[in-house]
Parts: C-alpha cells; structure tokens; sequence
C-alpha cells in the first residue's frame, strides 16, 4: 500500500491520496459478487435446490420420521399412565405451565370449566380428555395442544388430569357439561 | 478578476447542533424508559401514553429523526458551504427548514403517544405529518441544490456527493412508502397491502438506515474526520467505487428483513445476495476512514474527537459486517424476531450514529463560539462511558437474542418443542434486559455529560460565522477558455465509457432474471468478458492520460444527481415493479384472505393504535418448530385486504397469525387487563383503557367503503349494513362475557380488539361459515386455471 501522490484537488484545505485498493478488500468485493451470482445461479436458474416450502416439506417429513415411534393413546394406557408416579408428576408441571392459568392451579376452573367436579362438556373417559387436549375444541376455545405440546405430553397430562377427577376442590368454578355416567 | 468575501451561515448549524443535543437526550431517555418496561412491566405505569408499545415509535423516530436527523443537517449546512465556498443560497429556506422539522418532532412527539400512528416502522407518522416532511424535505433541497449552482469551487467533493445521494433518495422512499387514502384528518390506509405493504415497507425501513442513517454521515466522517486528523483522505479511488456501489446495492437489500416469510422466493434472494455484496462497499467507507489516520495515529491518544470519530467509524464497520451475516437467510431464520437484530441496529445507532455525532460536536462547537472546549477530561469520560454502555447493551443483546432463537427451536428427541410455553423463554433472557438497560443508561449519561462541555464551551465563547475570500473570474476572462471546440459535456457525461459499459453490463445481467441454465451460462460469460474490457480500456485510459469522466460528471451536479437518481431507482423497480403488478388475489396454494367485517376492522385499528405490531408477528414461517408453536404457515393470499400489513419484525410476545379461535373471549379479555393473569411471567403492559373507551360506530361504513377504494371487495350493501352488522358481532360477545360474569358493553374497544383478535387466521366470525363441500369461489378459480 504505497501512498500514491496527491489528487490536485483541495478542498476547503482537504487533500486526496490515491492509494490503490486494498487486495484483501478487492478479495471480498469479489468474493461476495461471485457467491451472490452463483447463488443466483443454483437456485433460480438452475433451480438446483429446493425453495423455503421445499425445506419446509423436508423438515416436515424428519419430523414425522422422528415422531412415528409415539404410540397411539388408548384408555388402557392412559389409565395405567395414571399408576405411574412418574408419569403423573411429569403431567402435572405441563398443567402448571400450561393449563393452570385457565382451569386453575388444582383444576378447579378460572376462564376454562372445573376439571374436579365430575361434571364433563366432552366426557370424562380417558379418550375424550385426551382427545380435547390434543385437538381442542374450537367452539369452546380450549387450544389444541398436541401440536405445541407433542404426543407424549399430552398423555402425561391427560392422566394428571384423571387423577384430578373427583377431588372436588372447593371454591371451584360452578360445573359445566354433563354429570359422568359410568 | 476580483476578490470577493464570503461570510457563511453558520446560525443555522448552531441551531441544528442544539436540536440534535436536546432531541438526543429525549429520544434516548425514552429509549431508556422502554427497555425498562421490558424488564419490569410496572414501568408502563398502567398510563396509555406511556406504555411501551405507544413509546417505541416515539423513541426511534426520536433518534432517527431527530437526533440523527437534525446532527445530519447540522454537518451538512456546515460542510457544504465550506467544500463549495458559499453561502447557503437562502437564509430563509434554512429558516424555514430548521424551524419546520422541529415543528414535525414537536407533532410527532404529541401524536405517537396518543396512538396516531400508521404501524408502518420509521414511518409511523400520520399523513398531514406525512406531508410535512416531504414539503421540509423539498425546501432542504432546493436550498442544497440552488448553494450547488452558486459553488464557486468547480468539482463537488465525496461529502457533497453522499449528500445528494442522501436528499434525492429520502424523496423517493418517503413518497412512496407514505402513499395512503386518508380517513380523516389524523388516520389513513396505506395503499399497499399484504406481501406488496410488507416489501414496500422493507424498501423503505432498510434504505431510511441506508439513506438517512449512513449515507449523509459517511460525507460528514469525509469532512470532519480528515479535518480533526490533519491529513489526507486515504484513497480517491476508494471514494468512487464505494460510492457508487453502496448507493446501487444498498437499494435492493430491503427483502432481507422479509426472509422465510410470504415474499416469494426470488425477492428474498435478491435481498440476501445484494446484502452480501454490500459487505465490500460499506468497508471501502470504514477504511478510507480508518486509513485516513495513517501516520497519526497518535492523536488519538489526546484528541477526544478523533477517539469518537475513529470508534464511530469502526462501529460502523462491525455493524456493516454483522448486517450481511444476518441477511443470510439461514443465520436471519435464528436470529429474526429476536434482539440479535435490536442489538445489530444499536451497534449502529449509538457506536455509529451517536459517536460521530459526539465527534462532530465536540470539534465544531469550539469552531463555532471562536474558543476551546472546557473540559477535554468530560469528553474523555463520555467516550469511556459510551463505549462500555454499547459494549453491555449490545453483548446483552447478542446473548439473548441467539438463546432465546434457540430456545425456540430446541426439540426433544421426538420432535417435539423443548420450550412449549412461550414465556418460558421470555423469563430466561430477562437478566439481559437489565443488562441492557445499564448499558443504555450509562450511554445516556454520558451523552448528558457532553450536553454540559457543550453548554459551557458555547458559554465561554461567542458565536462566530466563519468567513472565506473567493477569486471570481469576469465572465470576459473565462470566453477565450471555452472558445476551443470540444464536444459538448452532456455528450462527454453520456458516452463516457465507465457509464457505457456499466449500461451494458446491467442490460445483460437483467437477463439472468429469466435464463434457463445453458443461456444464463451465456450471460455470464458475457458478463465476465464485458467487465474485462471495460478494466482494459479504463487502464489503457488511465495510462494514455485521457481525463477522467468521474471528473467530469463531479463537475456537474446535475449530471451527478441524474445518475444517482437512475443508480438507486434500478434496484427498487426491478423488486417492487413485478410484486405490485400481480394480481394478489389468486391465491398461490390455498383460500384467498376474505375481508373483514366491520368490527373486526374497527378492532384491527385498535391492534394499530396500541402498536401490538411492535412486540407480536403475524408471520409463521416455514419451520417445523414455528407451525408446531404457533399452527400452519402463514400464505401470501392471507393478507391481501391487510391495510397496512401486521407482520411485525419481533417477537417479544408469540405470533398472532393464528391466535383466532385459540383461546375463549374470556381469556382475551382477562389477558388485555392483567396479562399475568393467563401468562404468569410475561412483560406486557396491560391495557384496561380498552374495556372503558368505546369504539365510534359511526366509523364502520366509512372505513368500508374507504377500503372499497382501496380493492377490498365490499359490496355497497355490505357499507349499508356495516352498522348493524357491527353491532349483531359485538353484542354477541359482550354476551359470551357477560355469561361468565364479565361486563362491557358491546361498543367498548375491548369487544371490538377481540372480535378481531379472534378472526385472525380465519374468516370473519360474524357469518356463519360456508358448508363444507360447497365449492368456494378460490376453488373455482383454482379449478378453471
């Protein structure tokens, strides 16, 4: 980088070298031209690799890949989740995190109905629970969970859930739905 | 031949100097007081004026426009004369620009708080403002270009260039980002909507950073930094070519805000690539700067300004590296929405902007009042005191944008979210909230410290209008000179062969927009062959001793500002053009968006007033961990009735897209009063205003049928019955609350947010829906294709 002499212009006493560019600048000048125009080159003119919705659908795919060991939900299984100390702790903290602040900390009902009173808008069988928390029910603004939450959360909470049945905390919020026939 | 006095106007650069000091200290002390609120939520205060989402707006236009924006003016005014030696050309247009933009702060201070706003970022002013600042703008420029045509030194320097690169490009962002039908006199739609709003918008927000924020300070480091080292500019040749490749690429890199969103593929490329490209030029500036102090060195040991003006300049360099890195469409998928990108901008705003503000003060304000600074040992202290409050501030930022972009992707083995609950990474980054807020306030500090030294230099001093001695030429003289026939020069400017062959280059590389691979190998080779001998020639040029015709067009302002103009609009035709000429209501893979009705547009205005945009998305992009957290993809055909589009740019609180129907009004409603009610940990400010305020029902058919005007397909029945439709919507929910123990009336502001919060993502909820197997009218379109 040699200083190379003076532009004759001065202005307002501010003089100009005119020292060659930089190689290491003219390097990422040129670095940079040629990895936009390839870049370019691959994905729109060659199409040689996917768009965001193809990545999307590749992601979707591992995704799938990665959940298909989860078994099914079945009453038996919810209900033997339910012996389960471990299982049941697990469900109660996702309830804390996620569902204490619409149906209350002890399920007693806040905005979302009393989970401990025996009274049910969807059924207290182990399926109907499960399948409301994992599908929701829009009519009634109850999210659908299983998305968010993932398979095996919603069965863990699902059998909080059942544990909560019948213990009638007091102060709960006036039952909603219809009483469990057996 | 005679020697003539010239006496500059330098009342007007004092003036813009203590604006820019008083607006400084407002707009980061407001500053200040958001991102506390975001790390206690109590300092919103439960004041609708003072809450976060309102006071946002207000603190970056406060530091854009009228920090930078009057520190910008204040070097410009005073530069200009000097490198053109001349008087700004009237003193009344510099009156009436200096007093009119601080009437627009003052207007802009009053209205954002109130909640009269557009949404749209940087640009949130209302229209009347609006107008404003294009009519300001104007009498800036013809004041600028009149003292041009009165220069008496012949070839305009790399500051003046920068400058009008500056003004002419403002124009043309600002008019076309504000173009909107009014409502009335405080409220109006953008005519833009959707994708379309969305990219207009990044065009604009991207370049008021290119060209309000760097352009006009890398002329003021081109002055103020070769004056305070004493020496020479580095490299002449650097100035051109970072000049003008900054200025065409810089315009073209607005999609890299839209990355992963619903602007089609091709836009967000160019975005990404352009800004990749744009890592070289903005260099070229930090090194002609950074390489000015070559064999001086030394000074910035004593000299504060040379410590302010060399740490700006390096901020400047880190915040140009880190800006392509994050447009990198893989990086931009962790870091958007998240405080990277606060960081990434304050990196710039206070190391950048703020540190060459200080330097330009501190050397011009003794200049101004004919004394010395009082204390050097102040500005010393202020510059350890900023550089440390930027370092906390954007380290902080760093640390927690990265965990918590991660947090939002980390998966357990299964695929499922690690982090389901939103507020769990919320919680986890607060620490750097208040990091943050030392950092910043520190930063604050010292900039009242330099308020002070500037106070009592001014006092110490008296004000002094810098004065220089022209030699002016009888026009006698000058014939005999231009007697010789030559071409004429706007030949010479038109056939110079740097402008030929770059015509020649852009018209072939226009064509890889649509080659298939073999002819797009073609171009290229064109291409590559083209720039070979366009460097053949130039050297064969240059080594012959032929005259530059960088020289000549320097020489021509109106030239210069002709092909600065054509530079910066290629770009920006080349992405708006094609996104605004199609038709945006055939959907592309699913069911057109269907209009709003009539509360959940008067609900949706609210969504704007509050400025929930400024905290919550409306775009699920196309990941995994996305659609699992927040449901499907979001789908350009879902916005197109979105005037203006809700997008967002963070995520302090979850998206919304797909909030509609998630939850019970009731949880609506409890979350706006007391959102630590349904989310235990969260910072938002609660908005219990909405449940008294009551919405003007009045407004409904005229906000319909001004949405006719703009496209939405309501028919003149559908404005007819707006009123009553608005009311069967609103008593339906004030109901569902009053059931469960809630009351608020069905015009409250609280029914009307909600009726719109629980339509997003789909139809309006005051029709029943279509039955199923009924074939729609996208089906059929879809079907006839």
């Amino acid at each position: 980088m040699s200083e190379k002499s003076l532009v004759h212009h001065v202005y307002d006493g501010i003089e100009e070298h005119d020292n060659n560019l930089p190689n290491w600048w003219l390097f990422i000048l040129w670095t940079t031209i040629v990895f936009g125009t390839g870049y370019w080159f691959w994905f729109h003119i060659a199409e040689a690799g996917p768009g965001q919705m193809g990545e999307y659908a590749t992601e979707s795919a591992e995704f799938a890949r990665r959940a298909s060991g989860n078994k099914p939900a079945s009453n038996e299984m919810l209900l033997a989740l339910v012996k389960d100390p471990e299982s049941v702790a697990g469900g109660k903290a996702v309830f804390q995190a996620n569902c204490a602040a619409c149906h209350g900390p002890q399920g007693q009902g806040l905005i979302g109905p009393n989970l401990t009173d025996g009274f049910w808008l969807h059924g207290g069988a182990p399926m109907a629970i499960h399948k409301v928390v994992a599908e929701g029910s829009v009519a009634k603004g109850m999210p659908a969970w299983e998305r968010t939450l993932g398979a095996e959360r919603v069965k863990a909470v699902t059998a909080y859930v059942l544990t909560l049945k019948g213990t009638n905390v007091p102060g709960g919020k006036a039952p909603q739905g219809e009483p469990e026939t057996p | 031949m005679q020697q003539q006095r010239i006496v500059y106007d330098d009342t007007t650069t004092r003036r813009f100097i203590f604006a820019a000091v008083v607006f400084g200290i407002v707009g980061m002390a407001v500053g200040a007081l958001v991102a506390s609120q975001l790390a206690w939520w109590q300092a919103n205060l439960g004041i609708p004026y003072l809450t976060y989402s309102r006071l946002r707006p207000l603190h970056t236009n406060a530091v854009i426009f009228a920090f930078v924006g009057n520190m910008m003016f204040a070097g410009v005014y005073y530069s200009t004369q000097r490198l053109l030696k001349a008087r700004m050309a009237s003193d009344l247009l510099s009156k009436i620009h200096f007093w009119g933009w601080q009437a627009i702060i003052v207007a802009a201070a009053i209205t954002l708080p109130l909640g009269i706003t557009t949404s749209k970022e940087y640009a949130e002013l209302e229209w009347p403002i609006d107008l404003a600042i294009a009519l300001i703008w104007v009498v800036f420029a013809i004041n600028f270009f009149w003292t041009l045509a009165k220069r008496n030194e012949k070839n305009l320097y790399v500051a003046i260039w920068f400058y009008i690169a500056t003004i002419i490009t403002v124009a043309v962002l600002h008019i076309v980002n504000s173009l909107a039908l009014p409502l009335d006199g405080l409220k109006s739609y953008s005519v833009f909507s959707g994708v379309q709003d969305a990219l207009v918008q990044w065009w604009y927000g991207h370049n008021a950073v290119a060209f309000f924020l760097t352009t006009p300070i890398l002329g003021i480091m081109y002055y103020f930094l070769p004056k305070a080292a004493e020496r020479p500019v580095y490299s002449y040749r650097l100035s051109i070519i970072h000049f003008w490749a900054l200025v065409f690429i810089y315009i073209w890199a607005g999609p890299h805000h839209l990355l992963y969103t619903a602007l089609p593929d091709w836009a967000q490329s160019l975005g990404m690539v352009f800004s990749v490209m744009l890592w070289a030029p903005s260099w070229g500036g930090m090194l002609n700067g950074l390489l000015t102090l070559k064999g001086a060195w030394h000074k910035l040991r004593e000299d504060p300004v040379l410590k302010f003006l060399i740490a700006g300049v390096t901020f400047y360099g880190m915040a140009t590296f880190e800006g392509p890195l994050l447009s990198i469409k893989s990086v931009s998928a962790l870091g958007h929405y998240t405080d990277w990108i606060v960081g990434h901008v304050h990196g710039g705003a206070l190391g950048w902007n703020g540190f060459m503000a200080a330097g330009m003060f501190y050397w011009l304000v003794p200049r101004l009042y004919g004394t010395r600074l009082h204390s050097t040992k102040a500005a010393d202290a202020h510059f350890w005191l900023g550089t440390v409050g930027i370092l906390l501030y954007i380290v902080a930022m760093w640390i927690s944008g990265i965990n918590q972009g991660l947090m939002w992707r980390a998966t357990n083995p299964d695929g499922t979210l690690l982090y389901p609950n939103f507020v769990e990474t919320l919680l986890a980054i607060r620490p750097m909230y208040i990091v943050r807020f030392v950092g910043g306030s520190m930063y604050l500090v010292g900039f009242c410290m330099m308020a002070w030294n500037l106070w009592k230099t001014a006092r110490s001093g008296k004000a002094v209008d810098g004065e220089t001695t022209v030699v002016v030429e009888s026009p006698a003289a000058e014939a005999p000179v231009a007697a010789p026939a030559q071409t004429p020069a706007w030949v010479r400017v038109l056939t110079g062969r740097p402008l030929l062959f770059a015509i020649a280059i852009l018209t072939v590389t226009m064509f890889l927009g649509w080659a298939k691979p073999v002819r797009a190998v073609v171009i290229l080779v064109a291409i590559v062959g083209l720039g070979e001998l366009a460097w053949i020639v130039t050297r064969r040029d240059r080594e012959a001793g032929r005259p530059s015709w960088f020289a000549l067009i320097e020489g021509r302002p109106l030239a210069f500002t002709v092909l600065t103009l054509v530079a910066i609009l290629i770009g920006g035709v080349a992405e708006l053009l094609p996104t605004i000429l199609i038709d945006q209501a055939v959907p592309a893979h699913g069911e057109a968006q269907k209009p709003y009705s009539p509360l959940e547009l008067q609900g949706r205005d609210l969504y704007v007033r509050e400025g929930c945009y400024t905290c919550h998305s409306q775009m699920i992009r196309p990941f995994v961990a996305e659609t699992q957290r927040y449901g499907d993809v979001s789908r350009a055909e879902e916005f197109i009735y979105d005037h203006p589009f809700q997008w967002g740019s963070k995520r302090t609180g979850p998206d919304l897209h797909r909030v509609g129907g998630r939850y019970p009004n009731l949880w609506h409603y409890t979350h706006l009063m007391d959102p630590r009610a349904t989310s235990p940990g969260s910072n938002m400010p609660p908005y219990p205003w909405l449940a008294e305020n009551r919405i003007k029902v009045k407004d409904a058919p005229r906000k319909l049928s001004l949405m006719q005007k703009l496209g939405v397909p309501y028919t003149n029945a559908d404005v007819d019955a707006a009123e009553s439709r608005q009311k069967a919507q609103g008593e339906a929910i004030a109901a569902d609350l009053a059931s469960q123990g809630i009351q608020v009336t069905w015009d409250s502001e609280m029914v009307a947010l909600v009726a719109y919060l629980q339509r997003l993502g789909r139809g309006p909820q005051d029709v029943p829906p279509p039955p199923a197997g009924a074939p729609t009218a996208s089906v059929t379109q879809e079907g006839s294709h």
